[in-house]
């Protein structure tokens, strides 16, 4: 049994329309997803805007109304209501994108970092305090801080804020959703590495969703590409990045920049053939939706949304 | 020296959080002279009426006295006395108090009523949202004015308690409508939803993480229908569906003025309750109006 497993997922939004509001469709952000994570290893979930990778998380967390398919965490169904599954859920904890909007305002640090603590454990004022003073010191940030306001902080720092109060219960599971795309280049790479390093320390297993594919190579063991709420390819950072099977992951990989100037114009060229090849087969990779087929293995661990034949 | 003089005032910068919401509301009616002088003369006012009303006995100055009728200002009264020989500025300071008790209690049982309908509204959205806001159009359907007069009329025990419910029963809808909207984009920010993901419940989330961020526009609101709730109460004493003559107001003592005699010759009856009702409402709205653009920072004088 694997520590997350999550089975033909599906989030359907409804449209509602005309006079009486009823639903006239669905928007299927999320169409038939699974996946599987090993304990203490790094997913990484890849996709264009839209393409579902955000919903999937939040799916999972239980931020958006799953609307068929299984989601288990360590054997225990994790689509059932919220109230029978907090206990299960405060070992699944998030960070979020924009840390500018996912910290209260009008909240001191401590009272942001205490607020799990608060819920799930039964501590006094001094022993919380201790804890966010200690958490604080885990993530970098001064334990003289917490009662500063998020304003006073960067950009950095208050990502940094954020994956204190992610780790404020100890969990085993964090949902990163795009943890560092709201943050300077330059303060990327120290989110990132402090991701990493915190991940060894206390043996996280990690779901990273990006768009940025130089930090998922950096990030994740695994990967899943989605397109349009369904996966396209998933394998080992490996197989994605050097064996990319599917034609819309060897545009995504042909599209990483390379800064080695000599090269240029023969990245450039490879990026044509690429592109070339994707407009060719588009038909074939994709049914008259523009949707993407079932996956097929072609090895143990490598899953391509194969040509159906016929 | 320099640079070590600078490099401690950046210090100092940093260590000083920039200004909170109730400091930002502070600064800008302080920069306001018309609003700082407005909040001066408020306060004094009510401290002055509410101090004095404690000494002053109310039955004593709604007694009739027949050999005093209509005397006009002098030493025994100072604004008078009106038909029935009360004293005019006893009724005056009383009649101050009850008004501003009603306005006060009015915009804070209607912004009660109208937070908590807003803000459920708001956060849970969909069906909730629907229900409620349907209930509000209903209220809002309703013609206040009639309705008030009804109940002030089949209700026996009429108190300033009493009259403060309707009212504010009346009133609520503006406030649930204007909480809603704030409510319902505060709830699509990422720490309502990291809230969720924290294991905390909905009403600990609609209370103590989404009501905070609404303070300063609960502020704003509620000042600005101050204003108009002290003038309505006066209103509906004019119309005779107010106080009885036993329970003074601004509004009884102006209603007096209906009488053509009073109007012209007995101006000691009505003109202070007009004047002062006047300026408290001018007062209130002046301070409302430097509080509404402190939450707007184009608008900001401080």
């Amino acid at each position: 049994m694997a520590f997350l497993d999550v089975k033909d997922l599906k989030v359907h939004f409804p449209i509602k329309g005309g006079i009486l509001q009823r639903t006239v469709g669905h928007v299927k952000a999320v169409d038939g997803v699974s996946l599987s994570i090993e304990e203490g290893k790094t997913y990484g979930l890849v996709g264009e805007s839209g393409s579902g990778k955000t919903t999937t998380g939040r799916a999972i967390i239980g931020l958006n109304k799953v609307t068929s398919g299984e989601i288990t965490f360590e054997g225990k169904d994790l689509s059932v209501s919220q109230k029978q599954s907090k206990e299960v859920r405060r070992d699944i904890q998030m960070i979020f994108q924009d840390p500018y909007s996912s910290l209260n305002p009008k909240k001191r640090v401590i009272d942001i970092v205490a607020e799990p603590i608060r819920n799930y454990e039964k501590l006094s004022k001094l022993e919380v305090k201790k804890r966010v003073q200690e958490l604080m010191e885990q993530v970098g940030l001064s334990p003289e801080s917490i009662l500063k306001y998020p304003h006073e902080f960067s950009g950095g720092q208050r990502q940094r804020i954020g994956v204190a109060r992610a780790l404020a219960l100890k969990p085993k599971l964090i949902i990163a959703d795009e943890p560092v795309s709201a943050l300077d280049v330059s303060v990327q790479a120290q989110v990132l590495n402090f991701m990493k390093d915190i991940q060894k320390d206390l043996g996280l297993t990690y779901l990273f969703i990006s768009h940025d594919l130089g930090i998922i190579k950096h990030m994740c063991d695994d990967i899943g590409i989605m397109y349009k709420g369904r996966y396209v390819e998933e394998g080992t950072r490996d197989e994605i990045f050097n064996n990319p099977q599917h034609i819309y992951t060897k545009r995504l990989v042909a599209a990483i920049p390379d800064i080695d100037p000599k090269k240029r114009k023969a990245h450039q060229q490879f990026r044509q053939e690429v592109k070339e090849e994707y407009d060719k087969s588009y038909n074939d990779y994709f049914d008259h939706d523009g949707l993407a087929y079932k996956l097929q293995n072609i090895s143990g661990t490598h899953k391509v949304a194969l040509p159906q034949k016929g | 020296m320099e640079t070590t003089k600078v490099n401690a005032e950046l210090q100092s910068q940093d260590s000083t959080s920039s200004p909170s919401g109730l400091k930002i509301l502070w600064r800008e009616i302080v920069r306001d002279k018309i609003a700082l002088i407005s909040l001066i003369f408020l306060v004094l006012i009510s401290s002055f009426v509410f101090g004095i009303s404690i000494i002053l006995d109310q039955d004593e100055i709604v007694t009739v006295d027949l050999f005093a009728i209509h005397e006009p200002p002098g030493d025994e009264f100072i604004l008078g006395t009106d038909y029935g020989g009360r004293d005019v500025f006893g009724q005056l300071i009383i009649g101050t108090r009850n008004s501003l008790a009603i306005g006060i209690l009015v915009t804070l049982i209607a912004g009660f009523v109208g937070i908590l309908v807003g803000l459920l509204s708001g956060y849970f959205g969909g069906h909730v949202d629907n229900a409620l806001m349907r209930l509000v159009d209903f209220f809002m359907v309703l013609p206040t004015l009639l309705m008030v007069i009804v109940f002030v009329t089949i209700v026996p025990d009429y108190s300033i308690w009493a009259f403060s419910l309707i009212m504010a029963a009346f009133l609520w809808m503006g406030v649930a409508r204007l909480i809603r909207s704030k409510a319902l984009a505060e709830r699509e920010l990422d720490y309502v939803q990291a809230s969720k993901t924290l294991g905390s419940s909905n009403l600990k989330i609609m209370l103590t993480q989404v009501l905070p961020n609404l303070t300063s526009i609960i502020i704003v609101t509620m000042t600005l229908q101050l204003a108009a709730n002290i003038g309505i109460e006066s209103g509906l004493s004019f119309l005779g569906f107010g106080f009885p003559e036993s329970t003074p107001s601004l509004g009884t003592l102006i209603s007096y003025a209906r009488n053509p005699q009073t109007l012209e010759f007995r101006w000691w009856i009505w003109v202070p309750a007009a004047v002062l009702i006047l300026l408290l409402m001018l007062a209130v709205n002046n301070v409302g109006q430097a509080l509404k653009r402190a939450t707007d920072a184009r608008q900001r004088r401080g």
